[in-house]
């Protein structure tokens, strides 16, 4: 079984992959890892314990043939089962096409374009209508003069947030207005202003088999985090609302495939902040304590039967660290030479 | 009450499973704590702190009140 992962940038902002990766090699070691990375430099193009071998592949802004085209060649060339995208900004492609893909007998496991404008912050209050549970009041804004009467009423601090990507806290009507405009030139719009909530940052990671059934939940709270918001140290807990909440997601929607939850939790008042449609950066934290979803949706993708247990125990912890790997220039030089790595161990 | 939830080992570590929140306690606020989560009552409490320590049965429960307010705040009791 081969399986292509992207997101292998296992930097101090990490991606999923590198999680995904050695979750699937530590449940069947036989499973052979294809890092998919759009950068030479990438720590997982080097890292030979997890991944086998790796590809460099243009931007998704370059449009879905180029990836396309590379996956094909990657199964060509060296085999292909599966795919497992990672990042934001490659899911609209691979949903959109998950069928050429079915058709070129490489599998994936995704929501459909529906189930993933779910995600769409704009739709997030409804949603949370639906789970029975708060989402923060929130302004949807297209100019600076909506953004002052949206701030007025909503006062500071606030948070100004693009509708997929990008959140700032904003304490005064200038800083509100830079955010806005910094947002917006990236992302487009709307733009959205959202009050602040008090609480605990506690989020869920799942998978969904696409009929209303989960494949696993785990609650953790963010102990540490990065200066970008990226959980460094956490702990398992068992908040039985929340972990609830996360099942009729599953149920309501029938979600298929992976994805997180982020709440602000206050006591038994859950709060939606984000959804995002794929596995977390700290995707590992759940096969450590016994829930490899990864494992789990790779199964579903191959009607393979698997564990689907949802129990874990509460109280354990993430301890994310930094370690050095030295490794030969070569691999360097294949990589932006060739644009793919030799699949040879490091020495 | 999150308190009876509350894992707390013989170092006065208390981890709560709900939501993940840590909290050291010196070996008062254990014994008030572990006292509380078995549904004694704070007079019971008190009286048990006064044998122990040198205080009267009266500073005793004031301190144990104050101590349920703390409780309180961090969402540990309703």
């Amino acid at each position: 079984m081969i399986v292509a992962i992207s997101g292998v940038n296992d930097t101090d902002n990490p991606g999923p992959g590198i999680g995904v990766a050695r979750s699937l090699k530590e449940a069947d070691s036989s499973i052979k890892t294809v890092g998919l990375s759009y950068d030479v430099q990438d720590p997982g193009n080097f890292m030979d314990f997890v991944i086998d071998k790796s590809y460099v592949l243009t931007y998704p802004s370059q449009g879905w043939e180029p990836i396309f085209n590379r996956l094909l060649y990657i199964k060509e060339s060296y085999g292909l089962d599966a795919v497992i995208p990672t990042l934001d900004a490659e899911l609209p492609s691979y949903i959109k096409y998950q069928d050429d893909l079915k058709e070129a007998g490489i599998k994936t496991f995704l929501p459909n374009l529906e189930q993933f404008e779910l995600r769409s912050k704009e739709n997030l209050g409804d949603i949370s209508e639906v789970l029975e549970i708060s989402y923060p009041k929130t302004k949807k804004v297209f100019n600076i003069d909506q953004l002052k009467k949206a701030v007025n009423e909503i006062g500071f601090p606030c948070v100004v947030k693009g509708n997929y990507y990008k959140a700032y806290k904003a304490k005064s009507l200038p800083e509100a207005v830079y955010y806005f405009t910094e947002i917006s030139n990236e992302w487009g719009f709307p733009i959205l202003v959202q009050e602040i909530v008090k609480g605990d940052e506690l989020n869920v990671i799942g998978a969904g088999d696409g009929k209303g059934n989960s494949l696993g939940l785990v609650a953790i709270k963010k102990m540490t985090t990065t200066h970008l918001g990226k959980i460094w140290n956490g702990v398992t807990i068992k908040h039985e609302k929340l972990l609830k909440v996360a099942e009729d997601f599953v149920g309501k929607y029938k979600w298929k495939g992976p994805f997180e939850l982020e709440c602000i939790v206050d006591e038994d008042n859950i709060i939606l902040i984000e959804i995002n449609p794929r596995f977390p950066a700290w995707v590992y934290f759940a096969t450590g304590v016994g829930v490899n979803l990864p494992k789990r949706v790779l199964d579903v993708m191959f009607d393979k039967n698997s564990d689907m247990s949802g129990d874990y125990e509460s109280g354990k912890m993430m301890v994310r660290y930094t370690y050095e790997l030295i490794t030969d220039i070569d691999k360097l030089s294949e990589l932006a030479t060739k644009g793919e790595s030799n699949g040879y161990k490091n020495l | 009450m999150r308190i009876e939830n509350l894992a707390v080992n013989k170092n006065g570590f208390a981890f709560d499973p709900t939501s993940g929140e840590t909290f050291t306690l010196n070996e008062t606020a254990k014994e008030i704590i572990e006292d509380l989560a078995r549904g004694v009552e704070e007079k019971e409490i008190a009286k048990k702190l006064s044998e122990e320590y040198d205080v009267t049965q009266e500073e005793a429960l004031n301190d144990v009140l104050d101590f349920k307010e703390k409780l309180k705040l961090y969402g540990l009791l309703p």
